[in-house]
């Protein structure tokens, strides 16, 4: 490999690209259409908000009781309504007619008689729909105030009792390595960050992919091949092709991380100063604020920080660099066998088949890491990739991460070598043959 | 004289076509080297084998009297038939593109296709898209790429092709200047005028095998047949009896001039050129007495015919 040669063409590749208006615009123009589609969500979120005042008609008197103070109905379990945002509830034994409830400023009906407690339906009655988040919180503080009642018919115990005894089993996960118990579980949280970074791996892959192919497809159609081959080996032009565009994926994914951050720290401060118009709606409702706040709650974030992170991010920049070598140099094969980028994209489809299974073999990993099918699949160069930083997420052991990672980084050496004899043989080629034919014709042993 | 470019029985083989078989020929130094032949002769496989496009079977390539190598090919220009540029590039950026990759560092070559966009007029273009430049300006840049490194040996593949006359003499006037500064140039054409006016030596490639090479001056020599032609103010009867049995009388007619009159003839055997020139003498007045050499074009020809001739079984 002659690296002077090869960082000629990883730099023009890179500038070509870089410097074009169309990429400085894909590149500041994304990131300001996320942060207004954000915008324009939460905004549309808002607008949507309906405030609901619901009259729920206890007909069979199982929920409710006259207070005698106020006259009012009211819920014999008042910690099954709590207070909810844009949710209000009032009681009655016998609603009036449609028109009138809705004149005195009811937007919604529940209506229900002593079935229910047997059969668990009613009816929801309005206008307009109460929206599905209404309606689902209808429905659970309905079914705990039924709850109560029931439990108020049919057993001795009071309310309190029977939550007392009321019983949700937890199972604690313990592993065991090394003959030691070690605290276990979290498969389902540790493999879906793995499987985000497979997804982002993917999509890197097929974009990136695309460009290989079509970059290589215009430089035969440009005539420049055979000057370029007559200076630089297909393999090393190929290598510095493959390196370049993946530099531009690196200074697209940087400047995109880069310019979204500032665009949610603009909007984040535009949001809590209440300049768009909905800070305050949303910051009081009960929905907890952060992402920490929720998987702390849920027990996520132990797992999460159970992720060996530093081989995770190590690993995962080295798994990006060995699938994107070898993916690209199957993409760059497939468009040194090709005349356009049409036909090339026929190809595409069989070639990036094993890297689709290896993505959705990786849900399975989630599921169940220690699946021996998924460990072979981790060893599989064309589906390592995907399946081993989904494994590094959920536990893996560091010499089977450097195994898997040599044997893909060989592999992708291989297939970028026979991709510059497919480039070469394809230059020399007199073009009746192209795709399959021309890889079939090469294969026969018809090229040079 | 060393020489630039040396090939040696040279052989390739695509299954059971033989393309190039024992092809053995030399470029001196400073010299233009015809390389012609008909379609499929092996012009292209032969140029692919010398720039290490094409990984020939047998044979031998030396650079510069060294053993072919990758980085003895750095030292030669190319300018293949189907040549092009990257449309999406800057005309100045690309030329310093392609000079890099023949081992130039960036300085040095801004420096130099500075020189060169001057001496061919196109240093306007530096900065202009190579998708709003024409044809025939592109075809300029690419000779700039070609030989912007100043290499030993510079390989043209019809390099004139796309040219309108006027630059077309432009690039014959560089090609000569750089061979007269030390420079080989194996040149592969079809353009037989062009061969004629550049070139100081042939090789004929037909069917894979050189079936005719040399200097060009003495290829044309020892290719001719006797013909004279002779302009003379006299009667057509002087003329015929002065001929006697000197040389056989292929034409005689009136020239262009009102008075003088034109004859083609082919010497006999054994008759030289001064003693036809000395019996005409003594009868007309000479005018012009011109030695009429074959062209490139009857050479190569007669060559192909000869060859294929030889190769077909005789008649029983």
């Amino acid at each position: 490999m002659n690296a002077r040669l090869v960082g000629a063409v990883i730099l023009r590749e890179w500038r070509t690209r870089v410097f074009k208006r169309s990429f400085v615009l894909g590149t500041v123009l994304l990131p300001i259409a996320s942060i207004g589609f954000m915008v324009g969500a939460v905004m549309l979120t808002e607008s949507s908000v309906v405030r609901n005042v619901v009259l729920i008609e206890d007909a069979p008197g199982l929920i409710t009781a006259l207070d005698v103070s106020s006259g009012q109905y009211v819920p014999r379990c008042p910690g099954c309504f709590p207070e909810r945002e844009n949710l209000v509830y009032h009681f009655t034994r016998e609603a009036p007619t449609d028109s009138v409830w809705k004149a005195q400023g009811h937007t919604v009906l529940v209506e229900y008689d002593e079935s229910i407690l047997q059969n668990h339906s009613g009816y929801l009655v309005y206008e307009k729909s109460p929206g599905g988040t209404a309606k689902r919180h209808i429905e659970r503080d309905l079914s705990r105030a039924m709850e109560h009642a029931r439990v108020r018919q049919s057993t001795e115990l009071d309310w309190s009792a029977y939550q007392r005894l009321k019983m949700e089993l937890t199972l604690f996960d313990r592993g065991i390595e090394d003959g030691q118990r070690v605290q276990g579980g979290g498969d389902e949280v540790r493999g879906s960050i793995g499987f985000l970074f497979s997804a982002v791996l993917l999509i890197v892959l097929f974009v990136y992919g695309g460009v290989i192919l079509r970059s290589v497809v215009e430089e035969k159609a440009n005539h420049v091949v055979e000057v370029l081959i007559a200076a630089v080996e297909p393999e090393d032009l190929l290598l510095g092709k493959v390196v370049g565009l993946g530099a531009v994926a690196v200074t697209q994914l940087v400047a995109w991380s880069i310019l979204s951050s500032m665009g949610f720290v603009v909007f984040q401060s535009l949001y809590d100063s209440g300049a768009l118009g909905v800070a305050a709606a949303v910051g009081s409702s009960d929905v907890p604020v952060d992402l920490l706040t929720v998987m702390g709650e849920n027990g996520a974030l132990v797992h999460l920080l159970n992720i060996n992170w530093p081989l995770m991010v190590v690993g995962s920049i080295a798994f990006y660099i060995g699938g994107y070598l070898l993916y690209g140099s199957l993409f760059a094969a497939v468009g040194s066998s090709v005349h356009s980028e049409q036909e090339g994209q026929g190809m595409v489809f069989p070639v990036t088949m094993p890297l689709m299974f290896g993505y959705f073999a990786a849900t399975m990993v989630i599921e169940n890491p220690d699946l021996p099918i998924l460990e072979w699949l981790g060893w599989f160069p064309l589906t390592s990739p995907v399946i081993m930083l989904v494994r590094m997420a959920s536990g893996v052991a560091l010499w089977e991460v450097v195994a898997s990672w040599v044997l893909l980084m060989l592999t992708a050496r291989l297939v970028l070598g026979l991709a510059g004899k497919v480039y070469r043989f394809s230059v020399l080629h007199d073009g009746s043959r192209s795709g399959w034919q021309l890889l079939l014709h090469w294969v026969r042993g018809n090229g040079q | 004289m060393s020489t630039t470019l040396q090939v040696h029985q040279l052989a390739k083989s695509y299954g059971a076509q033989h393309v190039l078989d024992g092809v053995t020929f030399e470029v001196p130094q400073g010299e233009i080297v015809g390389l012609l032949g008909p379609n499929g002769a092996g012009k292209s496989t032969l140029i692919r084998s010398i720039m290490g496009i094409v990984k020939p079977d047998a044979g031998e390539i030396r650079l510069s009297g060294q053993p072919w190598s990758r980085s003895a090919v750095q030292g030669v220009g190319y300018l293949p038939e189907e040549r092009g540029l990257y449309k999406d590039m800057r005309v100045g950026e690309q030329a310093v593109y392609f000079a890099q990759l023949k081992g130039m560092q960036k300085a040095d070559a801004v420096a130099a296709l500075r020189t060169w966009f001057e001496r061919l007029e196109v240093e306007g273009w530096w900065d202009k898209k190579v998708s709003d430049i024409s044809k025939g300006m592109a075809q300029k840049i690419q000779f700039i790429c070609t030989v912007v490194h100043r290499p030993s040996l510079l390989i043209l593949d019809e390099p004139l092709s796309g040219f309108d006359p006027i630059n077309a003499r432009r690039i014959i006037k560089e090609v000569r200047a750089l061979a007269a500064e030390g420079t080989s140039v194996l040149l592969s054409t079809h353009d037989m005028p062009s061969v004629e006016r550049l070139c100081d030596r042939v090789v004929l490639l037909n069917r894979g095998k050189v079936v005719l090479a040399g200097p060009s001056e003495s290829l044309r020599e020892s290719g001719w047949d006797g013909t004279q032609e002779v302009l003379f103010k006299g009667t057509d009867m002087a003329f015929t009896v002065a001929l006697g049995a000197l040389a056989h009388l292929d034409a005689l007619e009136p020239s262009s001039v009102e008075g003088i009159r034109k004859a083609r003839l082919r010497l006999r055997s054994g008759v030289t050129p001064a003693a036809l020139l000395s019996a005409l003498m003594a009868s007309v007045d000479i005018v012009e007495f011109i030695k009429v050499r074959p062209t490139m074009e009857s050479l190569f020809i007669g060559a192909v015919e000869r060859a294929k001739d030889s190769e077909t079984p005789a008649a029983t």
